[in-house]
């Protein structure tokens, strides 16, 4: 059952066009990832799913409603969250405060959520009361995605969540992120280097130049000589 | 008298002085750090304070509010509430202008927003002058035996006493608030990053408005108080301290409230110290020199965050 449905978008930045007639689907409870060169518009694809960039022509379906044009704010509502690459944390606030601000919507009783993503992430438990921007990029982007699941969502998008970590942190991400998948969420990744995020996918997409090239099962994309020629560093 | 012995006196009125620049200050700090602008109407809601409680205070007066004062302080009931519902009404004004003007203007930027804000000083000083008269305004003339600590070689008035006490109960308010509650954290992640905010579903327009409650409140509560030390309120009055509160404001960190209170104290005290040396018309440059010296050295302040 298709949970994101981006059909024939077309976005960008004012008068700069990024994505021409981009389509992709997410369903229920699976791990998809976005593959594609620097510049191929998968941040832009992010940023449009969620909002804050408006669509010029397409449609985007979420869980049954039309979301293109709606504020990111409203988006979250029904049960969408977004990690950004960079900048996805509030620093001056502590662990404990950043998933309190994830939560901020909710009005009853979150203790229970936060004990959960403690249990989904256990090095934060230690460092609740630890300011975030003291953090390493690691624990910031473990930070980042227990304050995106806080309110619970269906579908959480990744931007880059391994960009910029040592090659044992960015596994000890995938894996987490395969945890987080196993409580229910469907994951929606953006990766530049992408042979351990695809590893983990259900199924991938390859975007270049703002456009839809391939699309196939994680493991295929792997597999593929001319993908992993021109997108995965040979 | 020797110099020096004049200086327990003088860092008593850079204390007041510097509690009144504090608390214009935070409401001027968290301005720039969650709307993003410095906003030049600042003392002019300070003015803005002063003058509704000038005319409460009147009003109440005429309906035959006993005038009776509090023990030793220059004032008693009805200037109380005065001064109460006039903070109340301040930030009810100040939300009004943002509603009419600085949301319109919120997209458009920084600089935008620092422009207009100057155009809202112009107009809200002309208001209380086409009000008022630009003549001083007294809350009352009664004349303030001092308190003398002959111990430290200082002389306070009960007056100065409770200015300092109305400062430190609010700084540690706004303290509680911006530490403990949901909406003082969710203020304090704005001012992190305000898209990510958005992004996390916080919604920024009701942290605007807190912004402006505790900022406006705090500007009415500096104007009065700024009445009641220099027994006269004139429509320049936070005008002429705006200097004063940026210079405070970036000497201790532009952004951070701690800063704001940290920066306007040492402002506060530098201004009444160097009168033992210059003459007392030279208190704005000395603001402005430690400004100009602090973006020298440190750009960010002195608790001011890298980046």
């Amino acid at each position: 059952m298709s949970l994101l449905t981006v059909e024939q978008v077309t976005s960008g930045y004012g008068d700069m066009e990024v994505l021409h007639d981009v389509s992709i689907v997410v369903n229920v409870q699976e791990i998809v990832t976005i593959i594609g060169p620097n510049g191929a518009g998968k941040s832009t694809l992010m940023k449009t799913i969620f909002g804050l960039l408006k669509p010029t022509t397409g449609a985007i379906q979420f869980a049954e409603h039309g979301i293109d044009g709606l504020s990111p704010d409203r988006i979250v509502r029904l049960g969408m969250a977004y990690v950004p690459q960079v900048e996805n944390v509030f620093p001056s606030l502590t662990v404990r405060e950043n998933l309190e601000m994830g939560a901020f919507i909710r009005n009853d009783d979150f203790s229970d959520r936060i004990s959960e993503m403690f249990a989904l992430f256990p090095v934060l438990e230690r460092r609740g009361k630890q300011q975030v921007g003291k953090m390493s990029g690691g624990e910031r982007q473990m930070v980042a995605m227990a304050r995106a699941l806080m309110l619970n969502p269906q579908l959480i998008l990744l931007d880059e969540p391994s960009a910029a970590l040592a090659p044992n942190l960015a596994q000890v991400i995938f894996e987490r992120i395969v945890a987080v998948n196993e409580t229910g969420v469907a994951i929606l990744i953006v990766e530049q280097n992408a042979k351990g995020s695809l590893g983990l996918s259900d199924r991938g997409y390859v975007l270049a130049g703002g456009c839809n090239r391939f699309t196939d099962t994680g493991e295929n994309l792997l597999a593929n000589e001319e993908i992993g020629q021109l997108y995965l560093g040979g | 008298m020797t110099i020096l012995a004049r200086i327990p006196q003088l860092l008593v009125y850079g204390i007041i002085s510097g509690s009144i620049i504090s608390l214009g200050g935070i409401g001027v700090s968290l301005t720039y750090s969650i709307l993003g602008f410095s906003n030049f109407a600042h003392g002019d809601f300070m003015a803005l304070g002063a003058y509704i409680a000038l005319g409460l205070f009147t009003l109440l007066t005429g309906l035959g509010i006993p005038n009776t004062t509090f023990g030793p302080l220059s004032f008693g009931f009805g200037f109380t509430v005065a001064f109460i519902l006039a903070i109340g009404l301040t930030v009810i004004a100040v939300i009004l202008i943002d509603r009419l003007l600085f949301r319109r203007l919120r997209r458009a930027g920084p600089i935008i927003l620092m422009m207009s804000s100057i155009g809202v000083s112009l107009a809200l000083r002309n208001i209380l002058q086409f009000s008022w008269g630009p003549q001083p305004h007294y809350y009352n003339q009664l004349i303030q035996p001092a308190i003398l600590i002959p111990a430290l070689n200082i002389r306070i008035k009960p007056d100065e006493v409770f200015i300092i006490v109305v400062a430190i109960v609010l700084v540690v308010l706004v303290h509680a608030f911006m530490r403990y509650t949901k909406m003082g954290k969710a203020m304090r992640a704005m001012a992190d990053n305000a898209t990510l905010a958005q992004v996390t579903g916080i919604n920024t327009d009701r942290v605007i408005i807190w912004t402006w409650v505790i900022g406006a409140g705090l500007a009415a509560t500096a104007g009065i108080l700024a009445g009641i030390e220099n027994k006269f309120i004139t429509p320049e009055l936070g005008w002429q301290m705006l200097l004063s509160i940026f210079a405070g404001v970036v000497l201790g960190g532009i952004g951070n409230p701690y800063g704001a209170i940290l920066g306007g104290m040492v402002i506060g005290i530098s201004e009444e110290v160097s009168t033992v040396f210059i003459s007392t018309g030279y208190k704005p440059v000395v603001a402005f020199v430690i400004m100009i010296l602090m973006l020298l050295v440190k750009p960010t302040g002195l608790l001011g965050r890298k980046n």
